[in-house]
């Protein structure tokens, strides 16, 4: 009765291709069974009147749906131009190697449906297996591209193109997080992950299809004023005095954020949303810095106090005009090196793919904020009380600074010294399970997506969590320290969406929040479990 | 992009209901708009002192300050301001004061 879901099936016009049923997510225990018949909430008819819903349950992009057959062959065209230039060398220099590779290796060994923590909450439904989408992009690009590829397809697998197809697959390439756990399990290193970012750039470089929140108002608005939050300099500056001001209300230490120091040793650079919605991180930052004497400044040019870089998730000529703005105003503040806050997607974008477009004198060094403070804990410069820190404290691995950069030990080190209750997650590390926000998913909440996310894509992280403390009494104060201003968001909506906070004491916040806690000399605690945070 | 009809006019917002055409703001606008955001009644003085800061440091920061900047600025506490705006002040507060939703990782 319930057959399985073939590649093909995609071009098949229906209303929904696959949709999850009340008790098909994997359970959650106690006491969070309450949870477990829920499903997600009907997309609203007057919301979805002209756009694409009919892949599953939710909404990311809402793509118009083309109004006349013309128009509906045309976006077909301008797919296939898009899919050809994504082939071609002087279109595609970044990833047309491992693109190729993953293209013509898979064996279908299946080793990566099991690593995915989307198909497996999911209760493995067919359209969230990696494999899957990657399977469509390959049938059609063998089949229309490729000589002789119509005749071929009887034989390798047929796939109609149609626009049914082509808005599915859209939609499709948000339902994965770009985690990379796929990739990192692939026993011939087939790169699902990046075949899904392939096709991302593909709709958005080509045909303009990308959700609002990171390209219009993300990479556009960034680009426009300053930073994707919206904030222009001269908010950045105005937030920065109000955080010094808190900080030594709060912890009773005079802090000082210098701004546009040439010659600095360390130009630091922030996701720009620390400074609205985690505002202690900054203030945490500037305490450390200050206390160990490091010589830094943030700069206040426009994209210069936000490290974000949402290009790196759908565009690679976004991602590039970030890029090399950030390295520019660094070069031209004359600063040592760039270090990247805790920031995970900031982390791989500037460091690991700015690689290959940073030459000259913007190849600028740039490093993990987690290898900073790890220098600067571990130095003996500044004096620790671990006591400070006696509650339960487990760590988010964040894809972008463990997967993708091997970036493992030196928050681990920070860690073991200053939170005696520190414990791991199962698996961790390079292993570890996505936060379900990764490649956006944190700040795209439009229609019912947030939702999606909190059930689905955000449940291996909650299960993992709720593993970690599972020894604990539940009135304990909990803290899962999470490195990454997305994770974080993520974690945030988790803990509200399922009540984590009255039902098992969770609270989160970042590395350097925890490092302050236990400094010594500090009049009253940063962390305060239980109190609204002054800025919610 | 959804519509909405406040007191005669239609103005276009966003799914969540925060205006989109920030020019088209006025006071009958916030008016209609309260009882949204569990505001019962006419709005008051203080809801209009903390409506016009909002929009004032929009205009001039291009952002919504932070909360605790809000209580602090106008010399209220948290409390208090989630008494003038039940659903909080980021989106009530907001909503009403015609500020786009927030963006970027926040």
């Amino acid at each position: 009765m319930n057959r399985r879901l073939k590649p093909s099936d995609i071009a098949s016009v229906s209303d929904c291709l696959c949709h999850i049923g009340p008790g098909e997510l994997t359970p959650l225990p106690s006491p969070y069974e309450d949870f477990n018949q829920i499903a997600l909430s009907p997309l609203k008819p007057e919301k979805i009147k002209n756009i694409e819903t009919s892949l599953d349950d939710t909404v990311a992009i809402g793509i118009p749906k083309p109004a006349t057959k013309e128009e509906d062959e045309a976006l077909v065209r301008q797919f296939l131009s898009g899919l050809k230039k994504l082939f071609e060398k002087e279109n595609n220099w970044t990833f047309l190697q491992p693109l190729m590779l993953s293209m013509e290796h898979c064996a279908k060994c299946q080793t990566c449906s099991n690593a995915c923590p989307v198909f497996e909450m999911s209760g493995r439904k067919e359209i969230y297996r990696p494999i899957f989408r990657s399977e469509v992009l390959r049938r059609i690009y063998r089949k229309y591209l490729k000589l002789g590829g119509k005749i071929t397809a009887k034989l390798t697998g047929d796939l109609d193109l149609n626009w049914t197809t082509i808005a599915r697959l859209a939609e499709l390439s948000y339902r994965c997080t770009l985690c990379r756990r796929c990739a990192a399990v692939c026993p011939i290193g087939v790169d699902n992950g990046l075949i899904n970012h392939e096709i991302r750039k593909l709709f958005s470089q080509e045909m303009g299809i990308a959700p609002k929140e990171i390209h219009e108002k993300g990479s556009v608005q960034h680009l426009r004023v300053g930073s994707s939050t919206g904030m222009n300099p001269m908010a950045a500056k105005d937030s920065a005095e109000f955080i010094q001001e808190e900080m030594e209300e709060i912890t009773g230490y005079k802090v000082d954020i210098p701004w546009d120091v040439e010659g600095a040793d360390i130009l630091l650079l922030h996701n720009a949303g620390e400074m609205l919605a985690w505002p202690e991180n900054v203030g945490a930052f500037a305490i450390i810095f200050q206390a160990a004497g490091i010589s830094w400044t943030m700069s206040s040019e426009a994209a210069g106090y936000d490290a974000v870089n949402y290009g790196l998730w759908y565009d690679d000529v976004q991602f590039s005009r970030v890029a090399i703005k950030h390295a520019d105003i660094a070069r031209r503040l004359k600063v040592k090196k760039i270090v990247i806050g805790e920031c995970g997607h900031a982390h791989k974008a500037l460091t690991v793919i700015a690689d290959r477009l940073l030459t000259g004198d913007l190849n600028i060094p740039r490093e993990s904020a987690m290898v900073t403070l790890e220098d600067i804990v571990m130095s003996g410069k500044l004096k620790f009380d671990p006591g400070k820190n006696n509650f339960p404290v487990t760590l988010h691995d964040p894809c972008n600074v463990v997967r993708a950069m091997g970036i493992v030990e030196p928050q681990r080190n920070i860690l073991r010294k200053i939170a005696p209750q520190f414990r791991e997650m199962t698996p961790h590390g390079v292993e570890n399970y996505c936060c379900g926000g990764g490649s956006g998913f944190a700040i795209m909440s439009g229609y019912n997506f947030a939702e999606w996310r909190n059930l689905v894509s955000s449940r291996k992280k909650f299960l993992q969590i709720l593993e970690a403390f599972h020894d604990e009494p539940q009135e304990v104060p909990k803290y899962v320290c999470a490195p990454c201003s997305n994770c974080k968001g993520s974690i945030r909506d988790i803990i509200n969406y399922y009540h984590a906070e009255e039902r098992s004491s969770l609270y989160y916040g970042g590395l350097v929040e925890l490092i302050v806690n236990a400094l010594d000399g500090m009049k009253k605690p940063i962390i305060r479990f239980g109190d609204k945070p002054s800025w919610e | 992009m959804p519509q909405i009809e406040l007191a005669g006019k239609t103005y276009e917002v966003d799914e969540d209901g925060f205006l989109q055409e920030l020019d088209k703001w006025n006071e009958e606008f916030a008016q209609a708009y309260a009882h949204t955001e569990d505001i019962q009644g006419t709005l008051t003085e203080e809801h209009w002192k903390i409506i016009n800061y909002l929009r004032s440091y929009f205009q001039q920061f291009g952002i919504a300050p932070m909360v605790r900047k809000v209580c602090k600025d106008n010399g209220i506490d948290m409390k208090k301001l989630y008494e003038l705006f039940p659903t909080g002040p980021a989106k009530g507060g907001c909503k009403l004061a015609g500020l786009s939703k927030p963006t970027g990782c926040v």
